[in-house]
């Protein structure tokens, strides 16, 4: 029998880079997105998840049109953008222009944000590392995704999808390369990133892997 | 390298310590990035030994760093009292307020810094010179990455000083500020990383209830209704009268009581005729108490806050305001005036309120007060919060991961 590959845990960590941009109004925000490095996109949508989502909208620029220039009709456009459907940041940053562009072609003039509430555009440093444990079974799985950091989740199951050749989450990839267990697969596929916090991602993976777990042992 | 004298911390704290209370990734990526860096040089300087959050943080994150095998020293500059007080402008005049300055007093700032350079060791792989006091010393630079952090709001600063500061800043390989709106556009690396509390200090350790009880006795606080607590020196940006309105609202509803609490600052010479306006405005009311307490304090605020319902910390404009972390680390629901860093603390209607008027302040706090479950619920969240966000733990593993940063420069992903 050919040995299973283990899942290696790993967490990240981020370290904020102020890129020396603001905007104050809706047309700064434009210029700045159209303007800024895939870096700084990256940071402000995809990174959103690592804060743990305790805020209404779901990135930076859709929090800040509710908040910071009050345009709620904006920000939740903007919060229906689901970084994770696009292919690469390319993608991602033509959405987002087009729906503010949108957006200014219906109220031209959007209030400005009041002075100290503008929106800072930064980039993030990601360092990674090794949590120092590793899983090679099903078991095992579970006790660990039960205690990592959610940091950690955040690497394999949110970070993973923009991470080539895959672009899947990398507890998926491994319950079907490594355990060939596609339906389980395909389960965890099924959970919306965008629809969840970490700490939800954390209860659906126990679930199913227990859910898992019980038929495996029930199978005679 | 130079053979120096003991300069490490005298506080017996390792990373152990913190087992339990700081979020465990923080432990682990400090001790994976202290095996690093085992053995290299890690040097900090800053202008004072004790006093202000800087050199309380710094007390500690010496002894921890010593303990994981980081030679980690900590410098403090010297001068005359004519330096500390074009310091003390320079201070003032990067956070907005308007200073005179000639060019005899910048020459003072330099020289005063090139004595200092003369004695002290400034061979280090890493050096992290704190605010403006040494910020000349990047010209006696001899090896190493060389990174200024500055503590303070420098978003507006008066723009000749800040002129006369750029020349210096503009040397260093990177800078950190506390948050991204009070950073200044440099053409170097910039970070943000906010500032942190000690959670084992005698500010915020966890108190038995005979220390409250002693410490309530001492300032001579009953306990017997709920308490309305801000702690904080007695400034007009901090806004005490406004606590005391928004207090006479919420008394036509719920009896509690009034806690405005602070220390006198020896650089601040309005502080005693604002008490004393503040003392004026309370009248006689026998349901607020005005505590002007002497520095030493930290024991007695520690026992304030955890004895608190809601803690209020209203300011009209505020740097960090780390008060706001201090009482959510204490499990209390903040209300907090939406300026300066405090909105990075107080998650509105999660972690506390953002308030921006008297009215508001008043009833976010007959909310609280007249929803225990509410409050509570705030408490756990924003200790949390705290926890995640604003311990010493999470400020030494950016510090080390800026500094690793720095030796892998180029890289957006690294890693180790």
């Amino acid at each position: 029998m050919a040995e299973i590959k283990p899942f290696e845990f790993k967490q990240c960590v981020s370290i904020l880079k102020s890129i020396g941009r603001k905007a104050k109004n809706l047309q700064e925000l434009r210029e700045g997105l159209a303007g800024i490095s895939d870096e700084s996109i990256f940071h402000h949508t995809y990174q959103y998840f690592l804060r743990g989502r305790l805020l209404e909208y779901t990135n930076d620029f859709a929090q800040w049109a509710g908040e910071g220039l009050e345009e709620r009709a904006l920000a939740e456009y903007l919060s229906n953008i689901d970084p994770y459907s696009f292919k690469d940041v390319r993608g991602l940053r033509n959405e987002l222009l087009n729906v503010i562009d949108r957006y200014l072609s219906d109220f031209p003039k959007p209030r400005e944000a009041m002075r100290g509430d503008e929106f800072y555009f930064n980039e993030a440093i990601i360092l990674i590392s090794p949590v120092g444990i590793q899983a090679k079974n099903l078991a095992e799985f579970l006790m660990a995704i039960k205690y990592v950091e959610p940091e950690c989740i955040y690497f394999h199951f949110y970070e993973a999808r923009i991470r080539p050749p895959e672009e899947v989450d990398d507890f998926s990839n491994w319950f079907e390369d490594a355990l060939d267990k596609r339906e389980l697969a395909n389960k965890v596929r099924a959970i919306d990133p965008f629809m969840h916090s970490l700490e939800e991602t954390r209860r659906h993976l126990i679930d199913l892997v227990e859910k898992e777990l019980r038929t495996d042992m029930e199978r005679f | 390298m130079k053979k120096q004298a003991d300069t490490s911390s005298p506080f017996k704290l390792s990373l152990g310590d913190y087992i339990g209370i700081s979020p465990k990734i923080d432990l682990v990526i400090i001790q994976k990035l202290a095996d690093r860096f085992a053995g290299r040089h890690f040097l900090h300087i800053n202008s004072t030994r004790s006093g202000g959050g800087v050199a309380e943080i710094l007390q500690r994150m010496i002894a921890i760093l010593g303990g994981l095998g980081i030679n980690a020293r900590w410098e403090v500059i010297e001068g005359d009292a004519r330096f500390f007080d074009i310091t003390k402008r320079i201070h003032n005049a990067v956070q907005g307020n308007p200073e005179q300055f000639s060019k005899d007093m910048w020459q003072h700032h330099f020289e005063i810094n090139k004595k200092n350079a003369k004695k002290l060791n400034l061979d280090a792989d890493a050096v992290l010179i704190h605010d403006p006091q040494p910020v000349p010393l990047i010209e006696f630079r001899k090896s190493g990455k060389w990174i200024w952090r500055c503590h303070i709001d420098a978003s507006s600063p008066v723009s000749g000083v800040w002129g006369s500061l750029k020349k210096y800043v503009k040397k260093y390989d990177a800078a950190i500020f506390s948050v991204a709106k009070f950073a200044q556009k440099l053409l170097l690396d910039e970070f943000i990383i906010p500032p942190a509390i000690a959670p084992l200090s005698g500010k915020n350790r966890e108190l038995s209830s005979d220390e409250i009880n002693k410490a309530l006795e001492k300032l001579n606080i009953a306990a017997d209704k709920p308490i309305i607590l801000q702690v904080s020196r007695f400034d007009r940006f901090k806004d005490p009268v406004g606590v005391i309105k928004a207090f006479r609202l919420v008394k036509k509803y719920n009896d509690c009581r009034l806690i405005l609490a602070g220390s006198p600052a020896t650089d601040d010479p309005e502080g005693e005729f604002i008490f004393n306006e503040v003392r004026e405005f309370a009248g006689s009311d026998p349901d607020i108490h005005i505590l002007q307490l002497p520095p030493t304090s930290d024991i007695e605020i520690n026992a304030l806050q955890r004895t608190a319902t809601v803690v209020i910390q209203k300011s009209l404009k505020e740097g960090f305001g780390l008060t706001v972390s201090e009482a959510m680390w204490k499990g209390k629901p903040v209300i907090g005036g939406a300026t300066g860093g405090i909105p990075l603390q107080i998650i509105h209607g999660v972690t506390g309120f953002l308030v921006h008027s008297v009215e508001g302040t008043a009833f976010r706090i007959r909310q609280l007060l007249n929803n225990s479950e509410m409050a509570k619920r705030m408490g756990e969240s924003g200790r949390e919060y705290v926890r995640k966000n604003f311990l010493i733990t999470r400020q030494i593993r950016d510090y080390l991961s800026v500094w690793y940063a720095m030796e892998n420069k180029g890289k957006s992903v690294i890693e180790f």
